[in-house]
């Protein structure tokens, strides 16, 4: 019985992509500059033609030896596959079997010996790193700390100096006592003077206080 | 959408089969699987196994490169296949096959064509030193 699928479902599609879509179609006429064109035949001597027969023949014949050749050598490989379910091969592939699972194990001796000889030199390695790595990070801390303390001695011999609520008061009496004064003011010369007075104003700030006086 | 390379293609058992070339490369740059298909079928469709190839353009060492899986091609042609005139001749090359007569053919056609072109040389040279004297 055949199946309705194999009618309705189509396996490939009929719309092929066409090799020589480059051609003309073969419904098309002949051009018009190609009516009268008659192709030239190839001519080949009586002698060629007699020689290319010869090893024609010679080679039709030694391609059929060769093919049933294959075709006998499948037939037989097909009897030997049918009949390799006897003892004998049976226990010639138990045979080859151990013999394979004795070489596979030796190599994978060989491999696991490999393995573990690579293992202790990456291991040697991997502590060789970790014992510079830790003697770095220790350096650096140590660097750390001095800075460190040598930061807290500076910090505590200025202590002395700082405005605690105990001399306050003094260090504001002193403040008032001595007042100073940061502005100043610069010409185009870029000549600096300090203070609040200029000498330009001096005169008469002068003159003021000597009228107010 | 192209078919696969290989190996994909449905095939029915009594089917008569080919082992034949199918064009693999791209526009100017030839270059073909020698696969086994039906014998109807077109080459853009997907075959049903490769059993080599081979790159007509020479390489840098002047080779024309083809692979072939024998142990298949033989399989294939207990089977009965068809072989292609041009996949004969590269099996007879590869010494799979006796050597194809086309491939005499040929061979004895460029010697003729070579013989021939030195010989008009050779005249052509001749007539020089004729007028030179």
């Amino acid at each position: 019985m055949i199946s309705q699928n194999v009618f309705l479902k189509r396996s490939w599609p009929m719309l092929v992509q066409c090799a020589e879509a480059h051609r003309k179609p073969r419904w098309l006429p002949v051009a018009k500059s190609k009516i009268y064109r008659i192709p030239k035949r190839p001519v080949v001597s009586e002698e060629e033609r007699l020689e290319l027969l010869r090893i024609n023949n010679n080679y039709k014949t030694q391609m059929r030896a060769i093919r049933r050749f294959y075709y006998e050598e499948m037939i037989k490989e097909k009897s030997t596959k049918e009949s390799a379910s006897s003892e004998m091969s049976i226990r010639l592939e138990a045979e080859d079997w151990a013999r394979c699972v004795e070489l596979n194990e030796k190599w994978n001796a060989e491999v696991a010996a490999e393995r573990e000889e690579r293992r202790k030199i990456q291991l040697a390695e991997m502590e060789e790193y970790a014992l510079a790595h830790m003697e770095v990070k220790d350096r650096e801390l140590k660097e750390r700390i001095e800075k460190a303390t040598k930061e807290i001695k500076r910090q505590k011999e200025l202590s002395e100096t700082f405005i605690t609520p105990e001399n306050l008061d003094e260090a504001i009496e002193y403040a008032i006592a001595n007042p100073t004064d940061y502005n100043y003011a610069i010409d185009l010369r870029g000549k600096k003077y300090v203070g609040t007075e200029t000498p330009g104003s001096l005169p008469k700030d002068e003159k003021r206080t000597n009228s107010s006086v | 959408m192209l078919p696969p390379a290989s190996g994909t293609g449905k095939f029915y058992a009594k089917a008569a089969k080919s082992i034949r070339l199918i064009r693999q490369g791209c526009t100017n740059r030839p270059f073909f699987h020698i696969s086994v298909t039906h014998r109807k079928r077109l080459n853009s469709q997907p075959v049903i196994e490769q059993l080599g190839s081979y790159d007509p353009m020479p390489n840098v060492h002047n080779e024309k490169l083809v692979a072939l899986n024998l142990e298949r091609i033989k399989y294939w042609l207990g089977k009965g296949a068809h072989v292609s005139p041009p996949v004969a001749e590269l099996f007879g090359l590869a010494g799979f096959f006796p050597i194809h007569p086309r491939s005499y053919m040929n061979a004895w056609r460029n010697r003729k064509t070579t013989q021939e072109n030195i010989a008009k040389q050779m005249e052509e040279e001749k007539a020089k030193e004729t007028a030179n004297l």
